[in-house]
């Protein structure tokens, strides 16, 4: 079991960063700081597709040299999931962002519970 | 197939017609001119109705059963007459009728009549579609609209005490008919078929297989469509609610609605097959709730002062009468209790009317309030003294042939102790009976040396109120004094379709 | 390849493309555009749904024909046709419901936005319908969040961006907890396509290795699909999302949205993983058990509520809870029962969302139920469907309610170990609809004294009374002739395996 952990410790992190990012989301109150465990949350899956898909001593997959040998490229797709994953992150985040910003101008905190306790008090 | 599907979906067109049409309620100077349509028009309907159900039980095409469409794959929308139905079917057609013509008068006052009289239509409806229904689940789904489209009679006067016990009505209903449905899902794993078929449907594997376990279904079942006989432990909800309805529809409710719950029960035995059930736990269960509510209802009827709350209390005693009947699960008592169907709804329709007239020309809902009254009203209480003996059991009224037949099944049954017990408890509640329904005939004809003769008027009511009383009450004693006409049908419902 | 085989491919592109268009066009032509894609994407999806039926095979067309494992690729059985048509039919009837509400609730310059959210969520909604791909089922459940969020965030109010906050983060959470399980999937099979990831979790399965990270990559996945739809504890997103936005938009989110998710989720158990493969790991459990809470829980937290919209919102959270248990069970049949549940909820929800509008509207816009006493009188159209809803929720025959309880009560008891379990607890949870339920309709429908708002005529209305009685037919044909559609779930179900 330990073994396998440290055989494997970029998907470990990943893990573990993801769980971080997670519970940040999850937990944190301040609108800011859930954003950035989106973030975490988001790139800890994409160290988990970049270190699946990283081949070592392979090359990206674009032909040099009439090398044709699929030994000698890795797999182009996780690399381009990653990509679309970030595209796919950035505009989320970007959403919120925009929201907490709303959520900011009306209410000047940005903590979620207090803009909660607010609304209740207006009673709408 | 069509008188079939014409006395159940005309009485709902005419009513969903009535609701609509009259949706604001009658005023103005048009108001008679207005009220006088609406009630020919609820009159015809009602009528037709009625010679659309008589004309499908007569032309008999309805014996070999039709499936209307497909709920599921497996559970058609099903219609066919058996005797049973027939029987059921017969007290709504002569009871609500008149009890409709009596509210023509009854009404008179109240705001929104046109809204009583769709219901009471869609209620005449669904009721016809409970007796024709030939399998469980088509059953099922007019004793859900039963307790929907009867809810606004008890809600009518709109008071704060009427809907709430309309919303008794409605939970108790509900909960009873839901606890009915998950035994229909079990009933529907056990048998090949939910068409009521004679001597039980289920297979005998299963009953070998889930024998404990049915058991439990069957007596979950029971309990569930008792609560709409107002079976103890869940009564409660019919002492609140009859009484708080317009008489004419606290009379339907009492003497037929009620009786779906008796009908249902017939149903869940005929399915279950009364040769499974026979000498188990649930039978012995059920007959001491039976005898428990028959006792507790005429002993709380008989301390009761109001009087629609007394009849109310009276009919979940006599509703019990015809419970423990099926209970003991042979065939005298079985003949009885078929028979107490009649007697009793007959009977309770009249008294109920007899109520109302009162309440409706005196004002006066206490029992101790209506001395002399059969000095002001003398037809109205001569019926009700009539009608009161055939609840009691006195010959040569219906509810004396009834009663016999009860004691004689439960003497002939052999069950231990209730053999004995059963005849005993009836005979303790028929006493009760007395002493609940007589002492109104006694002051209302001999109010006592002190009573004041001066202010005695004339309060008899109009031909409206009183003739359906009048062939209700000879109705009851009719069935007394022909049982063998009854019998021989009864016997029909038992033995063959 | 038949030319009606381009049409998934070609209305999740219209929708798409017709979404870009209605940013550069005024309100009023994007609405008409808006219009005529689910129009146009209704009709397509009918003949392509009756195309399937004729030839009964399901067919998979080749994005950019590139061929199976690099390509992309759109599937399209009975199930997913028939599926699309209903999204249409229901985003249609929410649209035209809530339309005349619109220009209160949203900034005029913002209504081509609206429109262009809209087309959106129907192309994302079609995409997770059809797609084969998991990444691409992926990318389009965030697009699919991306614009529901932007539905309840149109509305600019406190309450509706605070909810769209929260309705955010507990989707990001569930597309977190997607993607990583999609990543693990991908790692362990080396396919994105779901039927080459079968094939691979097959022998995975049969080797015994690497079976635990499988089973992990499947719990993310579920786990991440139920905080998306709102299972139970998962839910407290849902009152203020669903109870604060536009009318329209409460009613697309909570019949389309999470069935969205939900339709996702049966692709993957079945698709991706192997029906057989999924009930043998706990997870079904797990579901199970959420479920029933669910159907408790939230039927609890509906009855304490006092406000109608959030109270019809909890309720979701209790059918949600349904289609889970019908997930839990692990059969065919509860499979089935679930897909009809969220046709029937779908229909039912939206009705009560858009009936309930008209409601507050003769209220003063007020949502308490002390202010809606008898709104049924002043506004009868919306009244009458309410009821209608309310109806079908509680499971009374004859609407689509009532089915889909026959149709678990049915699966359920073919499940040995959870028959009594899911019985009791769909028992007491139709008690506790029909209590809240019928709680509302017994309010809207009490007489006042003071008429402190005006009522509404039909002819103020014309569209939105159409709209409901559009609603109000699709419950009742669901509800009397579910056998075609019945059918047609379980052939689109085996079309999957």
């Amino acid at each position: 079991m330990g073994q396998n952990l440290f055989a494997n410790y970029g998907e470990a992190v990943s893990a573990i960063l993801f769980c971080i990012g997670f519970t940040n989301l999850l937990l944190q109150t301040n609108l800011i700081k859930k954003i950035i465990g989106l973030n975490i949350m988001d790139s800890a899956i994409y160290l988990f597709l970049a270190e699946k898909g990283y081949i070592a001593g392979r090359v990206a997959p674009i032909v040099v040299d009439n090398v044709t040998s699929t030994k000698a490229y890795i797999n182009p797709i996780p690399s381009g999931l990653v990509l679309t994953g970030i595209v796919v992150s950035v505009s989320v985040t970007a959403l919120m962002l925009s929201l907490t910003i709303r959520l900011y101008t009306r209410y000047h905190t940005l903590d979620l519970d207090e803009i909660s306790t607010q609304l209740k008090r207006e009673g709408k | 197939m069509f008188p079939i599907l014409l006395s159940i979906f005309f009485p709902i067109a005419a009513g969903v017609f009535l609701l609509i049409r009259y949706r604001t309620p009658l005023s103005g100077e048009k108001r008679n001119t207005d009220r006088k349509a609406l009630l020919l028009l609820t009159g015809c309907f009602l009528v037709i109705t009625a010679a659309f159900a008589v004309a499908a039980l007569l032309t008999g095409t309805g014996k070999d059963g039709f499936i209307l469409f497909n709920l599921t794959k497996t559970l058609p929308v099903y219609f066919r007459i058996d005797s049973v139905g027939t029987l059921f079917s017969l007290l709504a057609v002569i009871v609500l009728p008149f009890a409709g013509f009596f509210s023509f008068e009854y009404m008179k006052h109240e705001e929104r009549e046109s809204r009583y009289y769709g219901f009471y239509l869609l209620a005449f409806g669904v009721l016809n579609g409970l007796c024709f229904a030939g399998n469980l689940i088509t059953f099922y789904l007019f004793f859900e609209l039963l307790t929907l489209s009867s809810m606004p009679l008890v809600m009518h006067s709109g008071s704060k005490e009427a809907v709430m016990a309309g919303l008794k009505y409605l939970f108790y209903s509900l909960c009873g008919a839901y606890a009915a449905l998950f035994g229909i899902y079990f009933l529907y794993r056990n048998c090949d078929s939910l068409t009521f078929t004679a001597g039980g449907a289920l297979r005998a594997s299963a009953v070998a297989e889930h024998g404990g376990f049915l058991l439990v279904t069957a007596f979950v079942m029971l309990l569930g469509f008792g609560v709409k006989a107002g079976m103890f432990p869940m009564h409660a909800w019919l002492p609140t609610a009859h009484p708080v309805a317009p008489a004419p529809a606290s009379a339907v409710l009492s003497s037929v609605i009620v009786k779906a719950g008796v009908l249902a029960t017939i149903r869940v035995l005929g399915m279950f097959g009364t040769n499974f059930l026979r000498g188990t736990w649930v039978q012995t269960a059920w007959i001491i709730l039976t005898l428990i509510t028959v006792f507790m209802g005429s002993l709380l009827a008989y301390r009761e002062p109001v009087l629609k709350k007394r009849l109310a209390y009276s009919t979940v005693s006599q509703l019990s009468y015809i419970l423990f009947g099926l209970a003991v699960m042979n065939e005298t008592s079985r003949t009885g209790a078929l028979c107490h169907v009649l007697a009793h709804g007959f009977v309770k329709a009249a008294l109920f009317l007899c109520a109302g007239a009162i309440i409706y020309k005196t004002g006066k809902t206490r029992v101790g309030e209506m001395r002399g009254i059969g000095k002001e009203m003398p037809l109205t209480l001569w019926c009700w003294t009539i009608a009161s003996l055939g609840l009691i059991g006195i010959p040569p009224t219906g509810g004396f042939v009834s009663k016999w037949y009860l004691a004689l099944g439960s003497l002939k049954s052999g069950l231990p102790v209730f053999d004995v017990l059963g005849p005993v408890i009836l005979l303790l509640s028929a006493l009760l009976t007395a002493g609940y329904l007589l002492p109104l005939t006694i002051y209302g004809f001999f109010p006592g040396a002190d009573y004041d003769y001066g202010s005695l008027q004339k309060k008899e009511p109009c031909k409206l109120m009183i003739v359906p009383i009048l062939i209700l009450t000879i109705l009851s004693v009719l069935i007394g004094l022909f049982p063998d006409i009854i019998a021989s049908t009864i016997d029909m419902a038992i033995t063959g379709r | 390849m038949n030319f009606i085989c381009n049409f998934p491919f070609f209305s999740i592109l219209l929708s798409l493309f017709s979404g870009t268009i209605c940013s550069v066009l005024p309100a009023k032509a994007a609405k008409v555009v808006n219009r005529a894609v689910i129009i146009a994407v209704g009709l397509m999806s009918a003949v392509l749904l009756l195309y399937l039926l004729s030839t009964g095979e399901p067919f998979i067309y080749w994005m950019g024909h590139f061929p199976a494992p690099w390509g992309n690729e759109i599937r399209a059985g009975v199930l997913e046709a028939g599926m699309a048509l209903f999204f249409c039919m229901i985003m249609y009837l929410s649209m035209a419901g809530g339309a005349h509400k619109l220009p209160g609730e949203v900034v005029e310059s913002k209504h081509n936005l609206y429109y262009i959210l809209v087309n959106l969520l129907l192309s994302s909604l079609l995409a997770l319908v059809y797609t084969n791909d998991m990444f691409t089922a992926y990318v389009f459940v965030e697009i699919n969040t991306i614009s529901a969020c932007g539905l309840i965030m149109i509305r600019q109010v406190g309450r509706t961006i605070e909810a769209a906050v929260r309705y955010m983060i507990m989707s990001l959470l569930g597309s977190g907890l997607l993607l990583f399980g999609l990543c693990i999937m991908y790692d362990l099979t080396g396919h994105l396509l779901m039927s080459n990831i079968k094939e691979s979790v097959g022998l995975i399965m049969a080797n015994g290795e690497y079976q635990i990270p499988l089973i992990v990559s499947v719990a993310l996945m579920c786990i991440g699909l139920c905080i998306k739809s709102a299972l139970f504890p998962f839910h407290a997103w849902l009152p203020d999302a669903y109870g604060y936005s536009t009318v329209s938009s409460a009613a697309i989110l909570s019949s389309l949205v999470s069935k969205g998710y939900i339709f996702l989720l049966i692709k993957i158990i079945y698709r991706v993983i192997g029906f057989d493969i999924f009930n043998n790991t706990r997870i079904i459990d797990v579901l199970f058990v959420f479920g029933l809470m669910g159907m408790i829980f939230g039927s609890l937290s509906a009855i304490k509520e006092k406000d109608i919209r959030r109270m019809i919102a909890f309720s979701s959270v209790a059918q949600i809870g349904y289609i889970y248990m019908g997930f839990g069970m692990g059969t065919q049949a509860g499979m089935v029962a679930s897909v009809f549940h969220i046709l029937s909820h779908a229909a039912t929800k939206s009705l009560l969302f858009v009936a309930a509008i008209g409601l507050t509207d003769v209220s003063g816009g007020s949502r308490k139920f002390i202010d809606l006493t008898g709104a049924a009188y002043r506004n009868k159209w919306a009244g009458v469907a309410f009821t209608a809803g309310s109806l079908s929720m509680v499971g009374v025959p004859l609407f689509s309610g009532f089915i889909s309880k026959l149709l678990f009560a049915q699966a359920a008891v073919q499940v040995e170990g959870k028959m009594l379990a899911s019985l009791i607890v769909l028992g007491i949870s139709t008690v506790l609809n029909a209590i809240y339920f019928m709680k509302t309709v017994l309010r809207i429908y009490a007489t006042t004294d003071e008429a402190a708002y005006t009522g509404i005529t039909f002819r103020d209305m014309k569209a939105y009374a159409v709209t409901l009685v559009f609603f109000i037919l699709l419950n009742v044909i669901l509800g009397v002739s579910s056998q075609p559609v019945v059918n047609m779930i379980e052939q689109g179900l085996a079309m999957f395996a």
